[in-house]
């Protein structure tokens, strides 16, 4: 006879208000600690009656120099408490490059394109079935020289995609910003598989005519993750430099990167990988914050390279017959999560609160101390945060992200919904997500978000950003005309 | 109220003591150490004389005879001996086809080579190191170098790394301004730079004459080098980075469009040098100046130079004729011992030098480089300091001058302090003694001097 479920359900009740007392008890310590003395004063005073207070008040015999002194020295502690603390880095905006439809690949173009590229029909029927369990939709977009059969992958074109989608994210971003392109000190570009001579960075340069001090970088090879090396980069750069702005553009160029061989390891970057940009505008000046949208907050970078399987995982090869693609190992999603576990090593003291880490000392010591059966404490990042963005590489990853964090379905929303409209941008996807959780209306003053990218190397990138007022429902943006179709149900397998 | 005063006054001293210790805390982990550095000496069956250069040009049957003579001409003519170096794969016959592992094994030789001589060297483990640069234009795999080296060398998991790509001949510069930015924000911080370039995967096989003369003049070369704003290592250190300065013209379409990869008309990349490339160099050479003097030059020097400006314009007014087209010249040597001029070819540096008012002893160490090495990219300042090195030329307190030009267009220079005598040899260990050379003219000018009267 089956178990009646209310006893259960009814502990489970238990459990889970015994989490939630322990929680803010734990959160709000020093806060418990003050109320007897806050109930106390008041009794106190109220019990001494008025007329002793006033005494009490004129025996103080404070004379000037005295209370000159307290003031000076308070305002000296609170100034060197203000000058010792690092520069506030404020993301004033950004924007993300939306795709012109003409650029559109829906599952049925890329099917007929892979026959007619190539006749093999293993590879056809291998790539089929990725792309119906991919999680991507039919609006996702390929740059012009990639719609060619067969694809047309020279520097021109790929120079020609180049400035379409960065200079269409800048655009944007001027227009939003009011950003004059002589007021920008810093410049980082992030570009993981084209790297021409002279770089993109010179390439924006020549474009918007921008000062001759500039502070510019151009980072290539890094992989997905760049994006965050990036904001790095660009925040160690306004730490060292006051009164000062960076722009730094995140983008993948897919022109040179077709792979036009049979190994199944390297179809699958053809089947994810799409076009994307965005540029973001950093700044440490304190007029900025009054109408920067974030503040960065935290990045934390783990390199597992040191790791033989982790640093193949994803590598850029020639097969047999000398084609080059990307080969992405079987064992990628079981890297990624060991990846991602040393990265939370790293981010969980400095963002998760004071319950989650004392839970989690305490199993570890159990763990060690008493007895080494008792299951690992996972702890929940949905305390310390209300969105997070997952870089949008696969289904498998967000699939296997959204287990390891014990993440809700809406938590994941944003980048399943961006892997689904935009594929796999690479470094931008994190900005698409940023995006559709803003276009949703979700964004309030005070929220945080989590950014996680992976990227090849193996590298697991963090950061976290706190917003700083309330985002109303974008009016422009990649996801103005098609927020209101999204969510949607994406089924496992989708028969064309 | 005794005892509020002691405590008001105790906090007070405690306050403006972390205050000031955080100051001088502040300033004393700014400063940017040199420890050491180690360029690359590949094989010498890698050896590219002109008799191979010459077999190589004649492999690419696309060139008529004036494109032969004209390409032997410049190599003839160029300044650099026949004991430059050339990747594998073109020595073995592959520059038209250069497969992705030829441009591997290029770039790991010279990485492997001159990171394991640097650890070895300092004494200091990969697992040790905190920053990761990497800086080798032309080719940038997935994963990047910088992840070759971590997983090569097994550094830790939190190591800051960055690969800079595309960023030309003056790219080293730049990976140290990167660097010393990293370096204002974290204490007793180690970092390794490697800059390099990469020439298999980038052989042009067409026949513009433009793009023909990148495969001419570079040659492979590299060099790896460590960074600290440790006050403790301070007294291992060879020089201190004293002010660094980037200027960068890519807003006028000449300047960005005269040194750049492209296709030619039959589809071939290559790397187009056009005409205009002196008359940018120059304009960029002169706005990093501009920058460069105030913070190198002695006040004196500046007075001076202010002074003589007045009194030049005076002059031009009333005189026009005998003083048209001159211009007031600042005297670098006042501020600077020694000067790392970029070894882009024989003209760059006659005209930079020129530029500069050195003379034939200040512009030895680069010529010397470009006949031994060749044109190495980003790593060529290097190879001029260990010349300099080598010929014990660098005493304590000398102030060293390195200054670059490269794609986009940029010109990029930093002046460093020699913080004690340096008499390695280095790379020019075998070779110095042969230096400075009777003749600079190419030995096979006998048997290829024709091209010149042709």
């Amino acid at each position: 006879m089956p178990r009646a479920p209310f006893p259960e359900l009814s502990s489970s009740v238990r459990l889970k208000y015994v989490k939630l007392g322990y929680q803010c008890l734990v959160n709000n310590f020093v806060a418990f600690l003050l109320i007897p003395v806050m109930i106390a004063v008041p009794l106190v005073l109220v019990r001494r009656g008025p007329d002793e207070i006033m005494a009490l008040w004129h025996s103080l015999q404070l004379d000037l120099t005295q209370v000159l002194f307290s003031v000076f020295l308070l305002v000296f502690v609170a100034a060197v408490y203000f000058v010792s603390r690092p520069r506030p880095v404020y993301l004033v905006d950004y924007a993300c490059f939306k795709p012109p439809t003409t650029c559109r690949v829906p599952s049925a173009t890329f099917m007929e394109h892979a026959w007619l590229i190539n006749w093999d029909e293993k590879s056809v029927q291998f790539q089929t079935r990725i792309l119906e369990r991919s999680g991507l939709g039919e609006e996702t977009c390929l740059p012009p020289a990639s719609h060619y059969i067969p694809p047309n992958p020279t520097m021109e074109a790929a120079r020609a995609e180049a400035q379409l989608v960065i200079f269409s994210a800048i655009d944007d971003l001027f227009k939003k910003t009011g950003l004059r392109p002589k007021n920008i000190d810093i410049l980082v570009v992030n570009c993981s598989l084209f790297s021409p001579t002279p770089s993109l960075s010179s390439m924006i340069i020549n474009k918007y005519e921008l000062r001759s001090n500039i502070r510019s970088f151009n980072l290539s090879g890094m992989g997905c993750s760049a994006g965050l090396i990036s904001i790095d980069l660009a925040r160690d750069l306004l730490q060292v430099h006051p009164r000062s702005n960076a722009l730094v553009i995140s983008t993948e160029i897919i022109t040179p990167n077709s792979y036009t061989g049979n190994q199944r390891s390297m179809l699958l970057p053809n089947c994810l990988f799409r076009m994307g940009a965005a540029a973001i505008l950093l700044s440490n000046r304190r007029r900025d914050a009054r109408r920067a949208k974030y503040r960065l907050l935290h990045v934390v970078r783990t390199h597992k390279g040191a790791d033989d399987r982790a640093y193949r995982c994803v590598y850029q090869e020639e097969d047999a017959e000398g084609h080059t693609g990307i080969s992405l190992s079987k064992n990628l999603m079981a890297i990624a999560g060991e990846a991602l576990k040393s990265n939370i090593t790293t981010i969980g003291p400095l963002v998760l609160p004071m319950s989650e880490q004392l839970l989690f000392f305490l199993t570890l010591v159990g763990r060690k101390l008493i007895n080494h059966k008792w299951k690992p404490y996972v702890p929940d990042f949905k305390l310390a945060f209300e969105h997070f963005c997952i870089h949008a590489g696969g289904r498998a990853v967000i699939d296997e992200l959204q287990n390891n964090l014990q993440l809700t379905a809406e938590h994941v929303e944003a980048s399943r919904m961006t892997l689904h409209r935009f594929g796999n941008t690479s470094s931008s996807s994190l900005w698409y997500e940023l995006s559709y959780i803003e276009s949703k209306g979700r964004m309030r003053r005070g929220h945080r978000v989590w950014q996680i990218g992976f990227g090849s190397g193996f590298k697991c990138n963090s950061a976290v950003w706190k917003c700083l007022r309330t985002v109303e429902t974008l009016v422009d943006g990649p996801w103005a005309d098609c927020i209101n179709r999204y969510p949607v149900d994406i089924p496992d397998v989708v028969k064309p | 109220m005794e005892l509020l005063w002691m405590i008001a006054t105790v906090l007070f001293l405690y306050s403006s003591l972390s205050f000031l210790w955080k100051a001088f805390d502040c300033r004393r982990n700014q400063n940017c150490y040199l420890l050491d550095y180690v360029c690359y000496k590949p094989s010498d069956d890698r050896k590219l004389s002109t008799e191979l250069c010459s077999d190589v040009i004649k492999r690419n049957k696309r060139l008529s005879m004036p494109d032969y003579k004209f390409l032997l001409k410049v190599v003839v003519n160029s300044g650099i001996s026949e004991e430059t170096y050339g990747p594998r794969s073109i020595i073995e016959g592959r520059e038209e086809s250069p497969t992705l592992d030829d441009c591997d094994d290029e770039v790991d030789d010279c990485m492997h080579s001159t990171l394991d001589e640097l650890f070895h060297r300092t004494g200091i483990s990969p697992g040790d190191v905190d920053v990761l640069v990497v800086n080798i234009s032309m080719f940038a795999p997935a994963p990047s170098l910088t992840s070759r080296i971590v997983n090569r060398y097994k550094m830790r998991e939190d190591v800051k790394t960055f690969n800079l790509s595309g960023m030309g001949c003056s790219a080293s510069p730049i990976a140290i301004d990167l660097v010393n930015n990293v370096f204002e924000t974290r204490k007793r911080t180690l970092a390794v730079v490697i800059t390099s370039e990469s020439i298999a995967p980038n052989w042009y096989c067409g026949t513009d004459k433009s793009m023909m003369l990148g495969n001419c003049l570079f040659r492979s070369g590299g060099c790896s080098f460590m960074l600290t704003n440790d006050p403790s290592l301070k007294h291992r250190a060879k020089m201190r980075l004293k002010c660094l300065v980037r200027a960068h013209s890519g807003a006028n379409d000449d300047a960005y469009s005269c040194a750049m990869q492209n296709e030619d008309t039959d589809g071939r990349v290559g790397f187009h040098l056009s005409k205009s490339l002196p008359k940018v160099a120059v304009r960029a050479f002169t706005e990093n100046l501009q920058a460069l003097a105030p913070k190198v030059l002695p006040v004196g020097e500046l007075a001076l130079y202010v002074i003589r400006g007045l009194r030049h314009r005076l002059r031009r007014s009333k005189e026009t004729k005998a003083y048209a087209g001159t211009a007031v010249r600042v005297n670098f040597k006042s501020g600077v011992e020694h000067f790392c001029l970029h070894t882009g070819g024989a003209a760059v540096i006659d005209a930079v030098g020129s530029a500069l008012g050195l003379n034939k002893y200040d512009v030895e160490p680069a010529r010397m480089t470009l006949h031994r090495w060749g044109n190495t990219s980003a790593s060529s300042l290097w190879y001029v300091l260990g010349y300099m090195e080598a010929k014990k030329r660098l005493r304590r307190k000398d102030r060293v001058l390195m200054l670059s030009f490269g794609a986009g267009f940029k010109c990029n220079s930093c002046l460093w302090e020699v913080l004690r005598d340096l008499e390695d040899g280095g790379a020019w260990e075998d070779s110095i003694q042969a230096y400075p050379p009777q003749s600079l003219v190419n030995p096979f000018m006998d048997k290829f001097g024709w091209v010149n009267e042709a």
